[in-house]
């Protein structure tokens, strides 16, 4: 059975039976689960579970068809993507997304937008017509408030050790796979979401690559403790190093949650994912 | 009296050539993922190369247009592969931009060759005609008839049944898969680009029977009515195109009948942008639209990477600009060159001063943005208009005509901007497209204020408000005038663009889908460039106006459009100093191929395709 599990009023992110359909496919099915401040969640399962889905539809990007999703009290359903990155959702993508001729040091600058011009739940700091004045003006307000965001945009890229850092100034698509992956990982954190959604971070990467993602992934959830993770993850290593609670999907619906020795050992779940009973020595491998 | 069921098959014959060549433009866009702008050119062919066969030949009829449309087709089959194929992996701007300089091309030979006069074509059945009720039937209307359906009919049978049929769809649907499946997708290509041609061909040939009269521009609105009627039935889909042609062929005559001729443009097009509000997919979606990022991402659903991303691919060349220093010189240099420069000489400078203030403009929403916009002509026009009108009206400082003028434009950019903000791809362009041509037939129709087709004349000399009053007459001073506000643009939309509004836009152009997820407002900051860029073209078109004193609507017509999305283009798209560059280049070249005579077209469309040919990215390279 799950560990004590956060009640919905002290929960940071609550999915509350959330479905999403595409035609006939149930790609996320009547799915409830919620995260703790602090958590780190993973969640695994055979392709087309609907992890990903699940990723969209709390970011925004698709809408659930019935269902609601809550962060720290906020209702996130219906809103748009950029409003609910404003509420603290901070998220990389699958298939890695960086702007191409964007510089790093520009793409992670992107990513403080809602700290720059302010949006839901706080008030926007500008009007257009403001803005456009305030960027050719340069007030000193504006000036301090880019400073204190520099800063923060190098803090951050320091986080990467001397992986970021010295290519600043280099166009994102001159990175390479990793580094991309980095850098993606770089804009989500950059304004300090309160919920950070990792898709597959380490998903081509090589062992090294793998192991110094996850220990990063590591030092970011203690440092930061009070920002919730959930992260998409198909290495069950890293998904052992890293969770403290894991959630199983299969067909859009949730096969098992709790620890990850508990969950990693269930029968269900080595056949769901392997598509064979776990009688054999492969599943024991498994589990061990 | 109108008679509604003439009015029907008037508009179901004239449909029926709309759809012809919708089908060529959806094609072609299937299998090669572009939008053919020379498809009209085409058409335009077909009709002329008939009437040589009659008039110069001497040939009958039939065979004259059996041979005029086969014709076409190798034409059509020719210009993809001499010009087209060759920059297929190019940016995907660069082959659009070369389609329209082969229509440049193509339409200023057929002026050449055959005159720019309009020609009568030979009809044998003028004078058939039945009354049915009190509905008007003529023989060419059953004539356009039965070919339409013909043709259409044939067509789906081909695309259907057929192993050629299926290869080519497959082509259409993921040309590497069908690569790796055995199909000749070279081959197909040129099938489409052939087809195409022949469609375009048969399409000429029905308009000339219809009208008894050919002209070499003939192919400027029906290609646009055309690929209207692609866009309306959702640009990939071939029962769309039939549908969307006839559809708008019967809006169209129904207008003309019962509101009168001048607003038939207006409402085919605002029927377009509607259509584009409310179904980005066109009315019977469009699978095929997997290229731009799913049809999903053509329907703004998913916002994903704009056409531009492609356009600033890794391979860009250096980037040249100017800053600081050298530009001071440049400028320094620039406010000496009356002294050099003759009275003519000066008023070209004036004109490529306001030609680089609009590509400035364009080059914010369309560079840096990543929103390419082919009506900006139109906002132009908007400033030039309410500069005019004002001036015209009462005494006003060019300062503030100039805000007034700035104003209107962004005003009418953000209202073309609410629809194309919502798009992404190639139905960004359209929706573009459709506004400048709504705007333009607005100057053209709404007599009691723009005076239509006769213009605004007496434009009253700009006086300067800063030099108390000061009215320039001379061609000096307007040059100084239109540098001098140039050079304070440049100064603020380079560092705007440096800004973080600059950052965010480019950021958007980039991957809109990563950039909502980050957080930023995506419709609110395209909407900032489309209002900062109507800004700009609003007060290029003020300074137009009190330059020439007299602004007529062709002056904004779609032609003016694509000339400055090409001086962008030349320049290096999201570079200013490209921009300024390309801008100078294009109106000093028009000037010197005065020489040229009447090849002067030709010889502007030949360096056009030659430049896009040979320089994708730009001659200063993309930023």
């Amino acid at each position: 059975m799950p560990p004590t599990r956060p009640t919905v009023t002290d929960a940071r992110l609550v999915v509350d039976r959330v479905s999403k359909r595409f035609g006939g496919v149930a790609a996320v099915d009547q799915l409830s689960v919620s995260v703790a401040p602090g958590e780190l969640m993973a969640v695994v399962g055979p392709n087309g579970a609907g992890k990903s889905t699940l990723f969209q539809l709390i970011n925004g990007v698709i809408r659930a068809d019935n269902g609601t999703i809550r962060l720290n009290g906020h209702t996130l359903t219906g809103r748009a993507p950029e409003a609910i990155a404003a509420l603290g959702v901070g998220r990389t993508f699958q298939t890695s997304r960086v702007f191409p001729a964007l510089s790093v040091w520009d793409s992670v600058r992107v990513g403080q937008t809602v700290s720059l011009i302010g949006g839901t739940p706080s008030r926007r700091r500008f009007d257009p017509v403001t803005e456009i004045a305030a960027a050719l003006l340069r007030p000193g307000g504006l000036k301090r408030r880019e400073r204190a965001l520099d800063e923060q945009a190098e803090a951050t890229l320091k986080l990467f050790g001397d992986r970021l850092w010295p290519r600043r100034h280099d166009r994102a698509d001159s990175l390479s796979y990793a580094n991309r992956r980095r850098l993606e990982i770089a804009r989500a954190l950059v304004d300090r979401p309160s919920l950070l959604l990792l898709d597959e971070p380490t998903a081509g990467m090589n062992p090294t690559e793998t192991n110094e993602l996850a220990d990063l992934i590591a030092r970011l959830h203690a440092e930061h403790g009070e920002m919730s993770i959930i992260l998409v993850e198909h290495k069950l290593d890293v998904v052992r190093n890293l969770a403290s609670h894991v959630l199983v999907m299969d067909r859009g619906g949730r096969l098992a949650e709790g620890s990850p020795d508990d969950v990693l050992a269930d029968p269900r779940v080595v056949e769901a994912y392997l598509g064979r009973r776990a009688d054999g020595s492969a599943g024991a491998e498994q589990t061990t | 009296m109108v008679d509604f069921f003439s009015q029907i098959i008037n508009g179901l014959a004239i449909g029926n050539v709309y759809a012809l060549l919708a089908i060529g433009f959806a094609l072609v866009f299937g299998v090669a993922n572009l939008i053919n702008f020379a498809q009209g050119s085409l058409f335009m062919l077909g009709g002329y190369l008939t009437f040589t066969g009659v008039s110069y030949l001497g040939l009958p009829l039939l065979p004259a247009a059996l041979l005029g449309i086969l014709l076409t087709t190798g034409i059509g089959v020719a210009l993809d592969w001499a010009c087209l194929r060759p920059i297929q992996r190019g940016p995907r701007i660069a082959p659009l931009l070369a389609t329209l300089a082969l229509a440049v091309i193509i339409d200023s030979t057929a002026e050449l060759v055959w005159s720019p006069n309009t020609q009568g074509f030979p009809n044998p059945m003028a004078d058939q005609a039945w009354t049915v009720g009190n509905a008007f039937i003529s023989a060419v209307d059953l004539l356009i008839l039965a070919t339409g359906i013909v043709c259409i009919v044939s067509l789906t049978l081909f695309l259907k049944y057929t192993w050629t049929g299926r290869a080519l769809r497959a082509t259409a649907m993921d040309p590497e898969a069908a690569q790796q499946m055995g199909v000749n997708v070279a081959a197909m290509r040129t099938l489409t680009f052939g087809l195409a041609g022949l469609l375009g061909g048969i399409g000429g040939v029905l308009i000339g029977l219809y009208y008894q009269s050919i002209w070499p521009t003939m192919g400027i609105p029906f290609g646009l009515k055309g690929f209207t009627a692609a866009l309306l039935g959702g640009i990939s889909s071939i029962p769309g195109a039939i549908a969307g042609g006839l559809l708008l062929g019967i809006f169209e005559s129904l207008t003309s009948g019962y509101l009168g001729s001048l607003y038939r443009n207006m409402v085919a097009y605002s029927l377009l942008l509607l259509v584009l509000f409310f179904r980005p997919q066109g009315l019977f979606g469009a699978r095929g639209l997997d290229a731009l990022g799913g049809a999903q991402a053509a329907a703004g659903m998913v916002p994903s990477t704009s056409l531009m991303a492609s356009a600033f691919s890794p391979v860009t060349s250096r980037i040249y600009t100017l800053a600081g220093w050298p530009a001071l010189a440049v400028l320094v240099l620039a406010v000496l060159y009356p002294f050099v420069a003759d009275r003519t000489w000066e008023h070209i400078g004036t004109l490529a001063a306001i030609f680089s203030l609009l590509a400035v403009s364009l080059t914010v929403v369309a560079g840096s943005a990543g929103q390419i916009s082919v009506g900006h002509a139109a906002l132009f026009g908007v400033g030039a208009y309410t500069a005019a009108l004002l001036g015209v009206a009462c005494d006003l400082p060019i300062e503030l005509l100039l805000v007034a003028a700035g104003t209107m434009g962004a005003i009418a950019a953000i209202a073309c901007g609410v629809v194309a903000v919502r798009l992404s791809g190639h139905v960004i362009v359209m929706a573009t497209l459709a506004s400048g041509l709504i705007l333009h037939s607005v100057f053209l129709s709404w007599i009691d204020v723009t005076r239509g087709p006769m213009g605004v004349r007496g434009i009253p000399p700009p006086s300067v408000g800063l030099l108390g009053g000061f009215s320039i007459t001379d061609n000096a001073g307007h040059y100084w005038l239109s540098l001098a506000v140039l050079a304070l643009a440049l100064f603020l939309t380079g560092r705007l663009l440096q800004s973080n509004v600059g950052r965010t836009w480019r950021a958007i152009r980039e991957d809109r889908l990563a950039a909502v997820a980050a957080g930023v407002p995506a419709v609110r900051y395209l909407l900032m460039a489309f209002a900062v860029s109507g800004f700009l073209a609003g007060a290029a078109g003020a300074l137009y106006a009190h330059l020439l004193a007299f602004i007529a609507p062709g002056d904004f017509f779609i032609l003016a459009s694509f000339i400055v999305l090409t001086m962008v283009v030349l320049g290096g798209l999201g570079n200013l100093t490209g921009a300024v560059f390309g801008a100078v280049l294009l109106i000093v070249l028009t000037e010197v191929l005065r020489e040229f005579g009447e090849f002067r077209m030709v010889a502007y469309g030949l360096v056009l395709l030659l430049a896009i040919m040979f320089r994708p990215n730009g001659l200063l390279g993309s930023k």
